[in-house]
């Protein structure tokens, strides 16, 4: 690792102050589960280190206006066991359970999840399945993003040097909605997904038709994948087989992964039109199920 | 660019000057010379390195020292009270749920945090806490029995 | 027969220490004054090195030395052959060859000077496949390799890079090939595989200021290690002490120096004690995985479908350097077991060893016998069911009886497969109808000769009545100390608490310390006969305290008795009495066997499995393993061997690879080089097949190198089984069966 200036504020302004001066050599370190792996090969090699560990008021999970609105700093581990998370959206709190290991979800946090922008994590596609927005504030202002603007590419985002990640707004889901995180660990238990899959699924109750539905991939793009033309198919369709399948094939189109130790690019993009299929008819059956 | 942390560690005050740099693991182990907690893979996966911070599992591999500024740090060195070995402790003994030894000190700081939090933990529930915490030597079947086995100890030491 | 302190399941004697922190491993010695040593590894994977400029990093605050290859003696290292530089002289073969060495305060200091060391390189043509190095263009790694010392001259070849060809044979191949019906040819390959431990090797250097080098090294072999170390560094052997520490787990991979000899350099350069860690990148890119290999397997066959010849080719890809293969052929000698557990009349084995410019393979537990067993078992499925037999029927005809031979090894005794696999299929479905779709069931068979070797041991009776039994071995994690605990306790009727084992290497002058499955069986005899030893003298002297003849006396309830007087003396006093009235009653012993027992010890394994045919991911239902054991003598520990193989045979058939793209190892951390964890573990259930007859004390046999054995050929099978796809290279990821089931239905999916 080599050596940086570290800087530990215990209020926001002092934060954004730091980035503003700093913001194109400095870092931003809040559970630091993923930095200091990157600082210790010396992928990244900063000046300064600010580090969010001693600042308040950003680690709290509140509902109110019909979303819950998350700190940056809550961590994983608390997405996974907060009451109110299980109870208003558990698919969040399944997600977050799915995350690597009861340690890292110990320290890693949500706003550092989202900031690192690795494709191949897991709850960066569910929450953009789930329509969240992310708060980004810097010392000029503050502005809300949708999360399905947020990446640009592998480890980048519209986030800038002297930005930072404060929230993220999470609608409740609308009635007769049903959501599904898939993680296809083919290999072991503990391993980032070779495809991850967030469905969401609102449906007419009398119908039973879908009205409205996300789909998003991760492992499978340089960023966490949303296949808009795919959700487009299943508009005010009924669930069937060869509806599943059509929607697996847009979405196999749209994928452009890697090679890797998780799988070759050609196996992900098969396993990407599978899973899409099984997350879907998980969601679906979840919808029904919770339409009375 | 050096700073002066204060931590408590298995019940003891420090005050450490360390570099931005050094890592929670080297501060334990080299700092303090605490070197129960071992260092495996150093990227968060094997857990070889797991201590408690005020009474959660973390790498201590993934932490700067600085983060443990003003906080509660439990090692392997803190299990036992008064020569008396904590009940996982002795059960991974008894057990057998240990063979060369590299992986125990964060694999019974784990079980520990485990059976604070949980004191009856079902098998699926017992490899959800481990998961994290790799050993090569046993293929884990009398690391879970070692914890079954634990829960029927009265806690020690405390 | 019962026994005292034989076949108790009992925890360790080292648990206390270990489930504490206060164990002890080479990373945790710390000495005042220490400091940190780390390389610079090349990124090519075969070049000539035109300069190194360590200027700007000799200059870095923090920096107490740089050496390169120049600094240090012109001399070349190995477990038997010396054919690797301690520093790259001239040249690297692999990428991940150390090229230059920094000393500095501490780790991170060093890091940065290693940025800032500059290497210039002009590449040279490399070659990364075993049978590709073996082609008369390859490239030569080591033109020069017949004149490393100790290279094994009767194993010389002239096909390029091949450093050794080892021929196994018995009866007349030729004429076993006349004998059949039909002749079966398949190839198989396994790919490079990490240990795996969680202890990286560390080492660590102090020079006392009367030049005494003090060694502490993750190595399960103390002795050894002094010898290779004196060589290398010039130091005279009784200069040298290596201190025994725990050891983070060996699996094989832990026989050899790695940076012993830097640290010594290092030292002997700034003055101070010298520690070295390699991290666990370091360990993937330059530790010394398992050999990829390549199977070749020509099979004859009789009407009846009796196997009557068996020629095998065996490609063993030694990487860069032969230096981390102990054995005295420099090759690997599982391939002998090539025609496995059946009788075969006619067989001829050939193994080639060959250098490319890969990491440097080394010995994991078993070493050879998994990919061969791989390619066995996986054949015996084949030519079943090319003959329309069953494949249990087909095995059962040609197993292994007594009197039969297997090459490499003796005339067998006892030969107890049959029972062994019939254990295996009992406790399993196998003769159960099938239940669903893409559910299978695979079975395979192993067998492992113990090891031989040279075990040594010090017994001292102490004077509080104790015994310290002084062994060169260190623990590695199976439990040895234990086990030569309870065999000195059950041999002198003593309690547990009365033995005590210690460590310490200085006292021998040679042993072959832990592997190959030896220690309970070569070890174990050595404490044995020395325990038997130490209580001729105790009675010897016991009777001249009490004033009477040898042969008056007895030993009992822990004292020595004549049981005329009544009068007794407790151990501590025979103890004070001492051999001669002054000198404490001791016995130190050595054993060295060249030959094993005409024994062998079997594994039978039934794996089923269910296949995910829309993902081709597969999920281990149960397995079964069934083990031919003797006396066990801690069932704790035995059973301990047995799971923990399993898991890494799991690992072996389903999971891991060294994955290397021309000679760059691409899973460079735990995070993507997958280990099995705790929610990957197969329902196990173990059957011993015991009868006390095995060649160790008190009729034990070996354990160690037993489950991992057959697990990739019984998962293989399964998959074939299951749908009918059959797989030649492992693992068998999910990847891999998705794709053959797309090619098996014609891609409908």
């Amino acid at each position: 690792m080599r050596a940086f200036e570290y800087r530990e504020p215990d209020n926001l302004e002092e934060v954004l102050s730091l980035l503003h001066d700093h913001g194109e050599d400095a870092k931003i370190i809040a559970g630091g589960t993923a930095l200091v792996i990157m600082l210790n090969q010396r992928l990244i090699m900063p000046s300064y280190l600010i580090s969010l560990r001693k600042l308040a008021g950003l680690n709290s999970v509140d509902s109110a206006d019909g979303a819950l609105q998350l700190g940056a700093l809550v961590t994983h581990r608390e997405m996974e066991t907060s009451p109110v998370i299980r109870d208003q959206i558990p698919v969040l709190a399944e997600t977050f359970r799915q995350v690597a290991t009861l340690r890292i979800r110990n320290m890693a946090t949500v706003g550092g999840t989202l900031a690192h922008a690795d494709p191949s994590q897991d709850s960066p596609v569910t929450l953009m399945a789930l329509d969240a927005r992310v708060g980004l504030s810097s010392s000029g202002g503050s502005r809300e993003v949708p999360l399905d603007e947020f990446f640009t590419d592998y480890y980048e985002t519209v986030l800038q040097p002297d930005e930072l990640l404060t929230h993220v707004q999470v609608p409740l889901p609308k009635p007769h909605t049903g959501s599904i995180y898939l993680k296809f660990l083919p290999k072991t238990e503990d391993d980032y997904a070779t495809v991850g899959v967030a469905a969401s699924v609102e449906i007419e109750p009398s119908s039973q038709l879908c009205r409205e539905c996300r789909i998003v991939l991760g492992g499978v793009a340089p960023t966490p994948l949303r296949v808009k033309e795919a959700e487009a198919l299943l508009s005010g369709q009924k669930l069937a087989p060869e509806l599943l399948h059509k929607a697996a094939s847009v979405v196999q189109e749209h994928t452009d992964p890697i090679s890797d130790s998780r799988g070759a690019a050609d196996y992900k993009r098969e396993m990407a039109g599978v899973c899409v299929r099984r997350a879907l008819e998980q969601a679906w059956q979840r919808a029904l199920t919770e339409s009375p | 660019m050096t700073h002066t942390i204060r931590l408590n560690v298995n019940g003891k005050e420090h005050t450490v000057e360390v570099p931005s740099r050094r890592l929670l693991i080297d501060c334990l182990r080299y700092d303090l010379g605490l070197t129960g907690t071992k260092e495996g893979c150093s990227v968060g996966v094997c857990g070889a390195c797991t201590v408690l911070m005020d009474g959660k599992p973390i790498s201590s591999c993934l932490a700067l020292a600085l983060f443990a500024d003003g906080k509660e740090i439990v090692t392997v060195e803190g299990l036992a009270r008064e020569d008396r070995l904590d009940r996982v402790q002795q059960a991974f003994i008894d057990y057998g749920g240990f063979q060369c030894g590299i992986c125990t000190p964060g694999m019974v700081v784990t079980a520990k945090a485990l059976l604070d939090e949980n004191p009856d933990p079902t098998v699926d529930e017992i490899k959800e806490w481990m998961m994290g915490n790799l050993c090569r030597c046993t293929g884990y079947y009398k690391i879970i029995e070692s914890i079954q086995g634990a829960t029927a100890l009265e806690p020690g030491g405390e | 027969m019962s026994y005292g302190k034989i076949g108790q399941p009992l925890g360790r004697i080292e648990g206390p220490a270990k489930v504490t922190g206060e164990a002890k491993y080479t990373a945790d010695v710390l000495l005042p004054g220490m400091i940190w040593g780390k390389v610079l590894r090349s990124p090519l994977p075969h070049a000539k090195i035109v300069s190194i400029d360590t200027q700007e990093a000799e200059q870095m605050p923090g920096i107490l030395a740089v050496l390169t290859a120049k600094d240090l003696p012109d001399l070349l290292t190995g477990r038997l052959v010396y054919d690797m530089p301690v520093l790259a002289i001239d040249r690297v073969r692999f990428i991940g060859e150390k090229v230059a060495v920094v000393a500095a305060e501490d780790p991170d200091m060093a890091e940065d000077a290693l940025a800032s060391i500059d290497v210039e390189y002009e590449e040279m043509p490399a070659v990364f496949d075993a049978h590709e190095a073996m082609k008369s263009e390859a490239p030569l790694l080591h033109p020069d390799y017949r004149s490393y010392a100790h290279a094994p001259q009767k194993f010389f070849s002239d096909i390029p890079n091949v450093h050794s060809h080892v021929t196994w044979k018995l009866g007349d191949i030729d004429k076993g090939f006349a004998l059949a019906k039909r002749v079966f040819e398949h190839t198989f390959n396994t790919p490079a595989v990490h240990q795996g431990y969680i202890e990286p090797h560390a080492s660590v250097v102090a020079i006392d200021p009367d030049g005494r080098v003090n060694v502490w090294i993750s190595n399960k072999m103390p002795v050894r290690a002094r010898e290779l170390l004196a060589d290398v560094i010039e130091i005279p052997e009784e200069r040298i002490v290596v201190h025994l520490a725990q050891i983070g787990a060996d699996f094989g991979g832990k026989g050899s120096l790695m940076d012993a000899p830097l640290c010594y350099h290092l030292a002997k350069r700034t003055g101070r004690p010298v520690k070295m860690v390699m991290t666990y990148t370091e360990e993937l890119m330059a530790g010394n995985p398992r050999h990829p290999t390549s199977i070749f397997l020509r099979t004859g066959v009789t009407e009846e479908g009796q196997i009557v010849a068996r020629q095998a080719k065996v490609v063993f890809n030694s990487g860069a350097y032969a230096a981390f293969k102990p054995v005295p052929f420099v090759n690997i000698p599982g391939a002998k077991d090539a025609a496995g557990v059946y009788g075969t009349p006619h067989i001829r084995i050939d193994a080639y060893s060959v250098y490319a410019n890969c990491v440097p393979s080394g010995h994991f537990r078993a070493p050879g016998d998994l990919q061969v067993n791989f390619a066995v078992e996986s054949s015996m499925d084949m030519i079943a069911e090319d003959l329309g037999l069953d494949r249990l029927e087909f095995r059962k005809q040609n197993l292994l009886k007594d009197g039969d031979w297997v090459p490499g090894g003796p005339q067998l005794e006892e030969v107890r497969v049959a029972e062994t696999l019939a254990a295996a299929v009992k406790a399993s479905s196998w003769n159960q109808p099938k239940s669903q779709p893409n559910r299978g069931l695979g079975l395979a068979v192993s067998h492992r000769l113990i090891g031989t070797g040279e075990a040594n041991t010090q017994l001292t009776l102490e004077e509080d009545g104790t015994i310290q039994v002084l062994t060169p071995v260190p623990e590695v994690g199976t439990g040895a100390h234990t086990i030569l605990q309870q065999i000195v306790a059950e041999t002198l009727f003593l309690s547990l608490d009365q033995v005590r084992v210690e460590t310490a290497s200085e006292i021998f002058k040679t042993d072959s310390g832990s592997g190959a499955s030896r220690v309970t069986y070569v070890g174990g005899q050595v404490v044995q006969q020395a325990a038997g030893e130490l209580m001729k003298l105790i009675l010897a002297a016991g009777a001249k305290g009490l004033g009477c003849a040898e042969n008056e006396v007895v030993f009992e309830g822990g004292r020595v008795v004549h049981s005329e007087s009544d009068g007794s003396l407790s151990l501590a006093e025979v103890a004070k009495m001492g051999g001669d009235g002054k000198s404490a009653l001791r016995v130190k012993k050595s054993l060295n066997l060249s030959e094993g027992p005409p024994m062998t010890t079997f594994t039978a394994q039934v794996v089923e499995l269910e296949v995910d045919p829309e993902t081709g991911q597969i999920r281990l239902l149960d397995v079964v393993t069934a083990h031919d054991v003797g006396t066990i003598i801690n069932p704790l520990g035995h059973q301990g061997q047995i799971e923990g193989g399993l898991l890494q045979g799991v690992g072996f058939g389903l999971i891991e690879e060294l994955r290397m793209e021309d000679g760059q190892v691409s899973t460079l951390n735990l995070g993507d080089y997958k280990l099995p964890n705790i929610r990957d573990i197969p329902p196990l259930t173990t059957v011993l097949v015991e009868e006390e007859l095995g060649p160790a004390p008190f009729h034990g046999k070996a354990i160690g190198e037993s489950s991992i054995t057959p697990t990739g050929a019984a998962i293989a099978n399964a998959v074939y089984d299951a749908v009918g796809v059959r797989f030649h290279d492992l693992p068998i990821t999910a990847e891999k069966v998705y794709w053959a089931l797309q090619q098996h239905s014609g891609g409908e999916g």
